[in-house]
């Protein structure tokens, strides 16, 4: 086991020093060395892919090292990042060495040879690299008709397919993470946070929180032993959510109201939080007698329409979480005063803009004019 | 030799044609073009790489001086390295360029290209630069997250083909890229949910509309273009099924036979005017029956000339009496899957009705048979012969009543005869019984 946890660190190592100039000094008889080390570990995962303990504790070797190298979010990893990219470490390695400039002539040609042998199989691990390049090159190509070929974001952002990715990405690293350590999630989130573009950051936790459950599926092409249960990582995203106040605001803020609603109903806990943000901020709208409307009081206040649009698209959702919203400006409203008059609270003149949005639509749908909660 | 040389010249200058006229592919008529195409130049690339692995780099530029260009060019197109073979051939005709020992600068410079482009082809794509730190920061590679993002990509993009193509309209929404019949029935074959979908689609389409007359039915199944996709017997098959479980789940509801029948109809239509190479054996579409059986039913009613149809009604009553009585035939599914069949085709059901009532003659015990069949499936064989005295009773005491339904309405009985149909009918809802009695 030690030796096995040796080869893996010096494989990292090597793997990092693919990508520097140190390869100059590399002659044909290095990179098929290298070649080779790659397609043991390779058949180390294969062969320990679904042994429990052997593979947590090689999991185990590669995060600590990832972390020690300032990983993180700190950039493309140097080494090996985690048991799956074991799997395909000679890839790795492989591109690195093709994209690296110092390499040598002689060396260079060693490699192609090595990489691209042609048609008609010598032996097979040679093969499968070939054709794991080959099937990437095709996904590249692939993927790059779709993307630049009529793909257009969608608006609703939990249906397009680059969220989407990377939603499932960070859920099924939370899960390798959460194996690890029970508060290593939450510090990962952090730090993960500090590093990332945060907008991006922020709409990729939402769509994360509104994936739907995973049911086992056999024809899973990535590992099986990873049980991708969004549950788990929602938890632990909802959890970190709530123990950052600074995080969650910026969340409601750069979020649209939509997606918003969406999350919150999905996920009751966020609520509570989420309505005294909208209550705070509120109240730091004032009265202009001279314009007649609600204003921000400094300029990084929400304004009224913001708020408005939001607490429409709340009073949409389905109960529990309506009636806990209207209940909420109910009860602001009667703190303010119980004003039935426009301009003297913000909580009475939101529950009448509301009220009469949604009896405008009523009457666009051909219903009848009775209001029941709103 | 010297011959495969000349085309080798040949089409090498058509192909560098075509690669200068595509480029990158940017727009419809170059992507449509390049897709036509895409598996002659994958052929056209064997043939190259036949020729350059015998030559060293050298030769090969000396042959072939642009050979680089029209690689590169191919490299270019996403559209060809995404296809088949085409990436991995493009990188071994690269290979062959590449100079193991360069003796001058021009060589080293190529060697340095030609490693540009194939970094190119396997490099990462250049997403926004968020999406492209994210996937860093969390330490994933494309080779990681490609597959997923396929998935997820060609999901979206069927499901948003299934709606506009249902829709029947633009929507204003995005370029919108229309299939013809042959790529959706692809998706279909390839993509078992989206076919599903379809159909869940149709089933919904039925049951929205408050009143569905024949003619309403008629066109939701000819608009999900079903009928002409179940010209391919795995489609057929798994239309059938859905088609099988509906009725099983409401019971026989006289609503799911009425499609059942009008989409067989579409069915038989779209099957005549499918090319010969569609024609698959009958038995691939009715796997559970004979062959003789499925090809009479397969007929249409229409083409017999009346003084035929006793013939051909007792026929069928004949065939469908062995299939399902005879207990041996354990595969076929029982007396079930028999009637499953024929209700399928009401125009027979319909027919035997006709004769019955017309006829002043005595009730050949083979069409009573077929109609208490049809009726009552499950009955054992006392309870028909029952329900078959019954009916003799009763076209003796009214044989002078009207003959019901118009030609060609499936659905048999007073239901046929006003052409409508009410959305939720629980008196009608098993098909026992019909109203003339």
């Amino acid at each position: 086991m030690e030796s096995l946890l040796q080869h893996l660190d010096r494989f990292s190592e090597l793997l990092a020093v693919s990508s520097t100039t140190y390869v100059s000094t590399w002659d044909p008889a290095t990179v098929r060395r290298a070649l080779q080390w790659a397609r043991y570990l390779r058949h180390i995962h294969r062969r320990f892919g679904r042994h429990g303990p052997i593979r947590t504790a090689l999991e185990r070797r590669l995060h600590n090292q990832w972390r020690q190298e300032g990983g993180f979010g700190r950039g493309p990893v140097p080494g090996l990042a985690n048991f799956q990219a074991l799997g395909h470490c000679d890839v790795l390695l492989s591109l690195r060495l093709l994209e690296n400039r110092a390499l040598g002539d002689a060396a260079r040609y060693h490699l192609v040879q090595q990489l691209f042998p042609g048609p008609g199989v010598r032996d097979a691990d040679e093969e499968t690299l070939q054709e794991s390049l080959a099937r990437l090159a095709r996904r590249r190509s692939a993927v790059h008709m779709l993307r630049f070929n009529g793909y257009r974001e969608n608006p609703n952002l939990q249906e397009d397919s680059l969220m989407k990715t990377q939603a499932e990405l960070l859920l099924e690293r939370l899960q390798e993470v959460g194996k690890a350590e029970a508060e290593r999630p939450a510090r990962f989130l952090s730090s993960l946070w500090e590093r990332l573009p945060q907008n991006n950051f922020l709409k990729v936790i939402a769509v994360a929180l509104l994936q739907p459950p995973l049911s086992r599926r056999p024809q899973e092409e990535l590992e099986p032993g990873i049980h991708k249960s969004p549950g788990e990582g929602s938890q632990v995203l909802v959890h970190w959510l709530l123990g950052n106040s600074e995080v969650f605001a910026a969340f409601c803020r750069a979020l649209p109201a939509g997606l918003l609603t969406l999350v919150t109903s999905r996920h009751p806990a966020l609520s509570p939080v989420y309505l005294g943000l909208l209550t705070d901020w509120g109240q730091r709208l004032h009265y202009d007698l001279q314009k007649g409307i609600w204003v921000e009081t400094e300029s990084q206040d929400v304004p009224w329409e913001e708020l408005h649009n939001r607490f429409q698209s709340l009073c949409q959702a389905p109960p529990p979480l309506k009636d806990k919203v209207l209940t909420a400006l109910e009860t602001c409203k009667a703190q303010d005063g119980d004003f039935e008059v426009p301009g003297l609270s913000i909580w009475t003149d939101l529950l009448l803009a509301l009220r009469s949005g949604a009896f405008r639509k009523r009457q666009v749908l051909g219903l009848s004019a009775g209001l029941s909660s709103v | 030799m010297a011959q495969d040389s000349v085309d080798l010249s040949c089409d090498y200058q058509f192909w560098m044609q075509k690669l200068s006229v595509w480029d990158q592919a940017s727009t419809l008529e170059t992507q449509q073009d390049t897709c036509l195409h895409v598996a002659q130049f994958q052929e056209f690339l064997r043939k190259m790489y036949e020729a350059l692995k015998e030559m060293d780099s050298n030769t090969v530029i000396e042959r072939f001086p642009t050979i680089g260009q029209l690689l590169a060019k191919a490299c270019w197109n996403p559209f060809i390295l995404a296809y088949d073979e085409s990436q991995k051939i493009l990188i071994w005709c690269l290979c062959c360029l590449i100079n193991k020992e360069p003796q001058n600068s021009g060589q080293s410079k190529l060697n340095s290209w030609i490693q540009g482009v194939l970094s190119h082809i396997l490099s990462a794509l250049r997403f926004d630069k968020e999406v492209a730190l994210f996937t860093q920061g969390l330490g994933y590679a494309p080779i990681d997250y490609y597959p997923g993002l396929l998935k997820n990509m060609v999901l979206s993009l069927a499901s948003e083909l299934r709606e506009n193509h249902l829709n029947g309209f633009n929507t204003q929404r995005r370029k919108k890229i229309s299939l013809p019949m042959s790529a959706v029935v692809c998706l279909w074959l390839r993509h078992l949910p989206s076919l599903e979908k379809a159909m869940l689609h149709l089933f919904e389409k039925l049951i929205s509309s408050e009143r569905n007359c024949l003619r309403r039915i008629e066109c939701f199944i000819k608009d999900s273009s079903l009928p002409q996709a179940a010209c391919h017997p795995a489609i057929f098959r798994v239309v059938d099924e859905m088609f099988r479980c509906a009725l099983l789940e409401t019971d026989g509801a006289l609503e799911i036979i009425a499609t059942i029948q009008v989409f067989t109809q579409c069915f038989v239509e779209a099957l005549e005017k499918a090319s010969k190479q569609l024609r698959f054996a009958l038995k691939t579409y009715f796997p559970y029956t004979s062959p003789s059986l499925a090809m009479v039913l397969l007929q249409d009613p229409q083409d017999i000339p009346r003084g035929h149809w006793l013939q051909t009604l007792k026929h069928i009553s004949e065939l469908l009496r062995e299939a399902v009585e005879d207990q041996t035939h354990g595969s076929c599914g029982g007396p079930f899957e028999s009637w499953f069949l024929f209700i399928h085709f009401g125009g027979w059901a319909e027919m035997v009705a006709e004769q019955l009532l017309m006829s002043a003659a005595e009730p050949p015990t083979a069409l009573l048979w077929l109609l208490a069949f049809y009726y009552g499936p499950r009955d054992g064989r006392q309870q028909r012969a029952q329900t078959m005295m019954a009916y003799v009773m009763a076209t003796c005491r009214h044989g002078d009543l009207q003959p019901c339904g118009q030609r060609r309405s499936p659905v048999p009985t007073e239901v046929a005869r006003d052409e409508t149909l009410p959305a939720h009918s629980p008196a009608k809802r098993r098909p026992f019984f019909p109203k003339v009695i």
